[in-house]
């Protein structure tokens, strides 16, 4: 058809052969080297953080440690995705990160060194170490050392509650008692933002649960059960938290009207006009409502959902947790850093700035009054982590609240999470 | 080129008998879901951070505050980002342009031989390979090959440019008559001389074409930059801009202020581009 050779006798310009060659020749040019340490003898650490709020501040930090360490620099690794320098068998030095099931993957295989022989691992409160194994362990070794508590509680509106002379509510008959006055009074008791259902999660889910069952107990029989997990088993969703969701059901009547299609950046937003009286949030949402209105006087107190004030907690997370991967060259050095970082005054400093509590002994009180509510909590080890952070992503939980939430039947969702439950233990995919 | 548009557009004008009403109405509307958006974005980026959060998107900027772009700047490292950037959707652009031109040529002018006809088949088959399936893999190649850089993501980036981009040309190179290459030939040009001399100017818009495709799909992408590179400061703007946004608060201000530096170049590139892409290039080459 319409092939035709090239004309005999002229040589083609490229010839396939050469062509190749070429191709071969650019594809080598993008090889380079891996950067190692520079010269001068001086060591190249990297410091994998990427807590947004606070990349600037432990910025600052790394110049201190490098006037400290003349021999040592350090780059500030700000990537979003863990996974990928695991893959590429090159992870960071030093790792700064929240200490969650993605985080409990890489304690279980074995991959985060042993740090239980350094100085400062020692001045950690063991009621605080004790959470991390919640998640995974590795035998014999302690991966992660808890660098940063954050407590979240309610977050209510001081200057609402003054004028209408209501109570901080201890029990949950005064909680309930506190939302229908709120109510009678024509503001909104809580606010909610369905529309990003993490925010369903960590609030409603996790408070209504965490002060009448022991998370840590409950998930890890849980797991044990796996593929067995049932109405007839020892412990199951259907069975355990059927209480917890009937408050879950309650306190949703007090939410704002339009709490199915309203976002985190609108109930900051809204909660900061005053438009609330009460906000499920933690720590983190502060700062938005700062933003809003700097002079809001703000509270923060624990949900009771029980008739014994002695029963309520607060929910807590390990915000960031420090660790060393074994495939890092320069474990001393990293050492280091993690010794420098850990010194009382730098950690203290950086807890009370960014309003979460010190992992170690003795450590002074968090001032700011926003929180200061949950200090006592703290103090006393009366926390628990989040029932909703036990919960592998592959099972939706945020839209099946959406969904109860809407339609009242919480029973069937919590069916549903045992039957998902099972499901993904057979798979074999719980961290 | 002459652009003989406007006398051609007065006398259509006149043929029609006046404006067409309703579908401008409806282009005008169009044009509002673009300009509203476009809007937001600049008047969020002269705002401050307290007014960025009061809920009304709509309204100007008071006091007007441009230190955001400042901050973006100085935050983002906006020369060297940008930079990088650049250089990845160039890499990308020149290895589509130069690698699906050459592809669809071959393909094309040898489409009654079974090795090439399956050859565009299997790099059809491509289209149906998103990125995160290969994601894992890819990471440890390139980190095995030492491509885990820039470099390495424009050239994936072009890789995953070509299907798409060869079924663009191979439908184009159909249309355009074989009798052009065949005088050549008469004239004793060779296949490499007749690519560069005749197919590759006709090749015009879509040149434009594709290259506009694979220079946003490039600019724009998220995704592999933040996977494959492996050094933290070579990363490309939007994975850097990521900085302005968590799941806890999102700094409105500067980060539009950012996107607005970001975009800049795009809109340029395009109104630049989109005139070779309107206009037929190849008139007057056959005589009739």
């Amino acid at each position: 058809m319409s092939h035709v050779n090239p004309a005999p006798g002229r040589p083609a310009l490229v010839s396939r052969r050469s062509f190749l060659a070429v191709s071969a020749a650019a594809a080598a040019l993008g090889v380079s080297g891996c950067a190692t340490s520079g010269s001068g003898g001086t060591t190249t650490l990297r410091f994998y953080e990427q807590k947004t709020e606070v990349i600037e501040y432990f910025g600052k930090l790394l110049r201190r440690f490098e006037k400290e360490q003349p021999g040592i620099r350090v780059v500030h690794d700000t990537t979003v995705a863990i996974a990928p320098q695991f893959v590429r068998g090159e992870p960071a030095d030093v790792g700064c990160f929240n200490n969650n099931l993605e985080l409990a993957r890489y304690i279980k295989r074995g991959v985060l060194t042993d740090l239980s022989d350094l100085p400062s691992a020692a001045r950690i409160r063991t009621d605080i170490s004790d959470l991390t194994d919640q998640y995974a362990t590795f035998p014999g070794r302690t991966s992660v050392l808890p660098y940063s508590l954050a407590a979240a509680g309610v977050i209510y509106n001081k200057r609402i509650f003054d004028e209408l002379q209501l109570p901080v509510p201890e029990t949950w008959s005064q909680f309930v008692d506190v939302c229908e006055e709120l109510q009678r009074a024509g503001i909104t008791p809580i606010y909610a933002t369905d529309r990003d259902t993490w925010t369903l999660w960590q609030g409603l889910f996790d408070y209504s649960v965490g002060s009448l069952i022991d998370t840590g107990s409950f998930f890890r029989k849980m797991k044990e059960l796996g593929t067995e997990v049932g109405p007839d088993a020892e412990v199951s969703f259907e069975k355990d938290f059927a209480v917890p969701m009937e408050r879950a059901k309650t306190i949703s009547t007090f939410f704002n009207p339009d709490h199915a299609v309203r976002s985190y950046a609108d109930g900051n937003l809204a909660f900061g006009k005053g438009e609330a009286a009460m906000y499920f949030q933690g720590p983190w949402a502060l700062s938005q409502i700062a933003l809003v209105d700097p002079d809001l006087p703000i509270g923060t107190f624990a949900l009771p959902v029980s008739e014994d004030p002695a029963d309520r907690k607060a929910r807590v997370n390990i915000d960031l947790g420090l660790w060393i991967p074994t495939q890092s060259r320069h474990q001393d050095e990293a050492r280091e850093l993690v010794e420098f970082l850990m010194r009382p005054d730098i950690i203290e400093a950086y807890n009370n700035d960014n309003l979460a509590y010190s992992t170690t002994e003795g450590a002074p009180p968090q001032q700011d009054e926003r929180v200061a509510g949950l200090q006592p909590y703290i103090d006393d080890a009366a926390f628990y982590q989040g029932a909703g952070t036990f919960v592998p992503n592959s099972i939706p939980l945020g839209n099946y609240l959406q969904a109860a939430i809407r339609s009242g039947n919480f029973e069937a969702m919590l069916r549903k999470l045992d039957a998902d439950w099972r499901r993904v233990a057979g798979r074999g995919a719980t961290v | 080129m002459s652009d003989p548009a406007a006398p051609r557009g007065a006398a259509r004008r006149r043929r029609l008998g006046g404006t067409n009403w309703p579908l401008t109405i409806l282009l005008l509307l169009a044009t509002l879901t673009v300009l509203a958006p476009l809007y937001v974005t600049l008047s969020m980026a002269f705002k401050t951070s307290e007014q960025a959060v009061d809920g009304e998107a709509f309204a100007l900027p008071a006091p007007f505050n441009p230190q955001s772009f400042a901050v973006a700047w100085e935050l983002t490292r906006f020369p060297v980002s940008f930079g990088i950037s650049l250089a990845v959707a160039a890499i990308t652009v020149v290895l589509t342009l130069f690698l699906s031109s050459l592809a669809a040529y071959a393909i094309v002018r040898n489409w009654d031989r079974r090795l090439f006809r399956w050859s565009l088949f299997y790099l059809l088959a491509a289209l149906f390979l998103p990125f995160p399936v290969v994601a894992l893999p890819q990471i440890q190649l390139t980190a095995m090959t030492g491509l885990d850089n820039p470099i390495g993501v424009g050239i994936l980036h072009a890789m995953f440019q070509l299907s798409f981009s060869v079924l663009l040309y191979t439908a184009y190179l159909r249309s355009i008559p074989i009798e052009l290459e065949e005088s050549a030939r008469i004239d004793g040009a060779t296949t490499w001389q007749i690519f560069r001399r005749i197919i590759l100017p006709l090749l015009g818009p879509m040149n434009a074409t594709v290259g506009i495709f694979a220079f946003l799909a490039s600019w724009n992408d998220f995704m592999l930059p933040s996977l494959i590179t492996a050094d933290p400061a070579l990363q490309t703007l939007p994975v850097v801009q990521n900085i302005f946004q968590s799941q806890f608060g999102t700094n409105y201000n500067v980060a539009f202020a950012s996107y607005l530096m970001a975009m800049a170049p795009t809109i340029i590139v395009y109104l630049i581009a989109q005139r070779w892409v309107i206009s037929g290039i190849t008139q007057g080459a056959v005589k009739h």
